[in-house]
């Protein structure tokens, strides 16, 4: 008899052994593998988007009823989404979902779609109180995922082809935009009808996060205010870093529309931002920068904001890159500033620090008036540039439908164009 | 700076579910592990030579076992690294199947140990190298079952196409590592057993006719124990022939073959006649190839010969590919085979009873319906039977070792 038949039975018993589960990681991700049916059974679900105005119509004329609704709207649509993330997430190979970066949002993900899926159905205002903590929890515990995500995904660069990385990625954004605008604006609907927020914060009218009168022309001069003086991270700082620039706003100024303020405002701070550091690299040693052009275009559907400057253009030693949307990519095919030391360096810091990065306005100047800031004593200061301004206003562009558009005049400046639905009906973009 | 890969925030995790956190993530390889790999695979595609394998063994100097070895300690950690390298770009969800990652572990420290591992420069490092080699290689003796079970779990996150890809780059890739490992375990041996018969994987004396009648025997016993009945097997043409051959290699291409041969013929008759007249039996011709001057034969033939009943059309274009398997049809409502790919076979265990489906002859609908098996081995069910030996007869095609 040869060894070859003596193998077979001792083969195939020795499949069942427990010797297979043998280490508790092994242990643990195998129990993973087999519960998988849960998710599959989320994932099978679609999304259900809802545009702009319906938000805004739903949040008008608040009541009881209408918040636990609400409430349990959200408590539905959350998993789904968080679903569709989490399968996308084991599409993509072993050797990506075990980067640092990226097993540590697998593993958030988990944990959120499992809290979710247990979650009991809201009743009453008390419920629903106890459950927008539950979610202020859930977006506090995830704020490190845009840096996760992007360190991970720029490590896993040499696994994947850039556009399924870049692809996969959008997914992701646009996704988390999506969930956290759902969670927010209900929270901030709870606060608003428990009398714990005033309605009007601002000289502007809102419901719940969505601003109904968001005035273009004041938001962009907010934003150029908080930039004017502000010392820039230049690491080759041939640029006098303090030389003020100045923004002037021209077009459609009364332009007012309903749109999230956050998402405009950052999208607006991040291109000034860009172009005021390009104006002072360029324009190394004069003190007089020529200033940036905000010009404001209100059409039928769309609001446009076009935002100039004298920069020298997009195609710089800065941004090794072949053409202007290579900018939004994480991919460092794509672009090879994505595996710059110091960028890797400042997305771990972002990464591991509890505050997270929200992509918010906020967050930077917070970080900012936090003088002495302690990280920064302690050197680990988020100074440092992690590249994520462009992608994220891109998503944020999008994720109603809208756009963001870059073009370089190579050796002048640069011509960002953003355009933004107005009417508040298109849908999320989040059925993939 | 380093930075932990997972971070609690208190405040937000209760005692409770810390208590039972699960990582769900396994951790990446650590950086030695990814350097070495990536110097391994990328390294310059050396396609298996084999005379120059087989040269080491002739003459069996002391030299020529230390070429051995350092020839072995180059290409067998290149092909694992390059394994490796092919498990870990499968979907995160399949890599989290235990059966799975316990074949991407266990590469992965075959390699490690291969990889750094000082070259022998005597003949006593290269005996402890040699023993260890072998435990080594004994330990992966279960991947492909171990791999199929896998993937039988998997078949909901992978295509068939995909699966067929990853799998025949896998076992191509296994047999030239056994093969240049067990060449070198086997010179090893030789070299301190001066009167051993075979020097190396080959026998170039191997009898065909032998094997077939070693391989019919084995299979035989294990239809009548499986399906109570089995047909004898005849053998003509050159039956005194011999030819150079890895016998291992011959020895499954024919089990493989035969088991399908006994099994259609032993079902297909009974669906016929029930016992009425005896099974036909298995006829297998041996031809040795012409060596005329001017002939470009180089091949040793062996056809098996059965009344099995043929297969349909439908089923020519599956047969070769992974999982395929006709054990199982004609079961009903069971775990929803039907006999197609990945049809839901145990694998490991003694056949339960399960609802008999076959019509007439119930005890084979019992059986087949879990799969056709024994304490002795499966007869039939895992599907990976043809196509492996498609892939080991190819392989050893490039042997033209005629002249040896």
């Amino acid at each position: 008899m040869s060894l070859l038949s003596t193998r077979c039975s001792a083969k195939l018993s020795w499949i069942n052994s427990p010797r297979i589960l043998k280490c508790s990681r092994s242990e643990s991700t195998a129990l993973h593998f087999y519960q998988n049916k849960q998710l599959e059974l989320y994932a099978s679900k679609e999304p259900k988007p809802m545009t702009l105005r319906q938000l805004v119509f739903f949040g008008r004329s608040m009541d009881e009823d209408r918040l636990v609704k609400s409430a349990n709207y959200v408590r539905t649509e959350l998993p789904v989404r968080i679903a569709h993330r989490l399968r996308d997430l084991q599409k993509l190979p072993y050797i990506v979902v075990t980067q640092e970066g990226i097993s540590k949002v697998y593993e958030l993900y988990w944990s959120a779609f499992e809290k979710f899926r247990k979650y009991p159905p809201i009743t009453n205002l008390e419920e629903n109180a106890a459950f927008c903590e539950f979610l202020a929890g859930l977006l506090d515990e995830h704020a490190t995922v845009i840096p996760n995500l992007s360190l991970g995904m720029s490590l896993s660069s040499p696994y994947l082809a850039p556009d399924d990385l870049d692809s996969f990625m959008r997914r992701m954004l646009v996704s988390r935009i999506s969930r956290r605008v759902l969670a927010q604006h209900h929270i901030a609907l709870s606060e608003i009808y428990a009398g714990k927020r005033k309605l009007w914060e601002s000289a502007e009218p809102n419901v719940g996060i969505i601003t109904t009168g968001l005035n273009v022309k004041v938001s962009i001069e907010k934003c150029a205010n908080l930039l004017r003086n502000q010392l820039l991270e230049i690491e080759d700082a041939e640029g006098n870093a303090e030389t003020p620039v100045e923004v002037v706003v021209e077009g459609h100024v009364d332009m007012r529309f309903s749109y999230i303020r956050e998402h405009l405002e950052y999208i607006v701070f991040e291109l000034l931002k860009n172009s005021i550091r390009a104006t002072r690299i360029k324009q190394a040693g004069s003190t007089n920068l020529p200033p940036i052009t905000a010009t404001i275009a209100a059409g039928d559907n769309a609001v446009g904001i076009r935002i100039s400057d004298q920069g020298g253009g997009l195609f710089t030693p800065q941004n090794p890159i072949q053409n202007p949307s290579d900018l939004f990519s994480f991919s460092h095919i794509r672009n090879s500033a994505r595996m710059e030391h110091s960028r890797l360096i400042s997305l771990r810091t972002a990464s591991s620090y509890h505050r997270g990065v929200w992509a918010t306005v906020n967050e930077q100047v917070e970080s900012w008036k936090r003088s002495p800031d302690p990280e920064k004593e302690a050197g680990v200061g988020r100074h440092a540039r992690m590249g994520i301004g462009l992608p994220m206003s891109n998503i944020f562009a999008t994720y109603f439908g809208g756009s963001l558009d870059l073009k370089s005049l190579d050796g002048f400046g640069t011509d960002a164009y953003v355009r933004l639905p107005k009417l508040g009906t298109n849908l999320e973009t989040v059925n993939f | 700076m380093n930075f932990p890969t997972r971070l609690f925030k208190k405040s937000t995790l209760s005692f409770q579910s810390r208590r039972c956190y699960i990582r769900r993530a396994p951790a990446p390889n650590p950086r030695e592990v990814t350097e070495l790999l990536t110097k391994y695979a990328s390294s310059p595609h050396r396609p298996l030579n084999l005379s120059a394998l087989l040269s080491f063994g002739r003459p069996l100097t002391p030299d020529a076992v230390l070429a051995s070895v350092s020839y072995s300690l180059e290409e067998i950690p290149r092909r694992l690294a390059t394994r490796v390298q092919s498990l870990e770009a499968l979907p995160f969800i399949v890599g989290t199947n235990p059966y799975i990652a316990s074949i991407l572990s266990a590469h992965r420290e075959s390699f490690m140990w291969l990889a750094t591992y000082p070259t022998p420069s005597t003949l006593e490092e290269n005996a402890k190298f040699a023993e260890t080699l072998e435990a080594l290689v004994e330990k992966h003796a279960n991947d492909i079952p171990t791999i199929a079970k896998g993937f039988q779990e998997c078949s909901k996150y992978m295509t068939n196409a995909q699966i067929s890809e990853f799998l025949d780059g896998a076992i191509r890739n296994r047999i030239s590592v056994r093969l240049i490992a067990e060449q070198h375990i086997s010179l090893s041996r030789a070299i301190h057993e001066p009167n051993h018969p075979n020097v190396g994987v080959v026998n170039t004396q191997c009898s065909p006719a032998d094997m077939v009648r070693m391989c019919g025997s084995f299979v035989s016993e294990l239809c009548e124990a499986t399906l109570g009945a089995s047909p004898v097997i005849t053998i003509e043409g050159d039956r005194d022939a011999t030819f150079a051959y890895v016998p291992v290699h011959l020895e499954y291409v024919l089990t493989e073959l035969l088991k399908n041969a006994f099994r259609a013929t032993v079902e297909h008759h009974s669906k016929r006649n029930r016992g009425r007249s005896s099974i036909p039996p298995i006829l297998t011709t041996l031809s040795a190839p012409l060596r005329l001057p001017g002939s470009t034969s180089n091949y040793f033939s062996i056809r098996i010969r059965d009344q099995g009943g043929g297969f349909p059309p439908a089923d020519i274009l599956q047969i070769f590919s992974y999982a395929f398997t006709t054990a199982g049809r004609g079961a009903s409502g069971d775990d929803g085979s039907g006999g197609g790919p990945y049809a839901a076979q145990h694998v490991g265990g003694i056949a339960a009873i399960g609802d008999g489906g076959m019509g007439e002859g119930n005890l084979f609908g019992e059986i087949t319906g879990k799969g056709l098996q024994t304490g002795l081995g499966t007869i039939a069910g895992l599907g990976y039977g043809l196509p492996m030996s498609r892939l080991y007869a190819k392989s050893v095609l490039l042997m033209q070792i005629v002249n040896i």
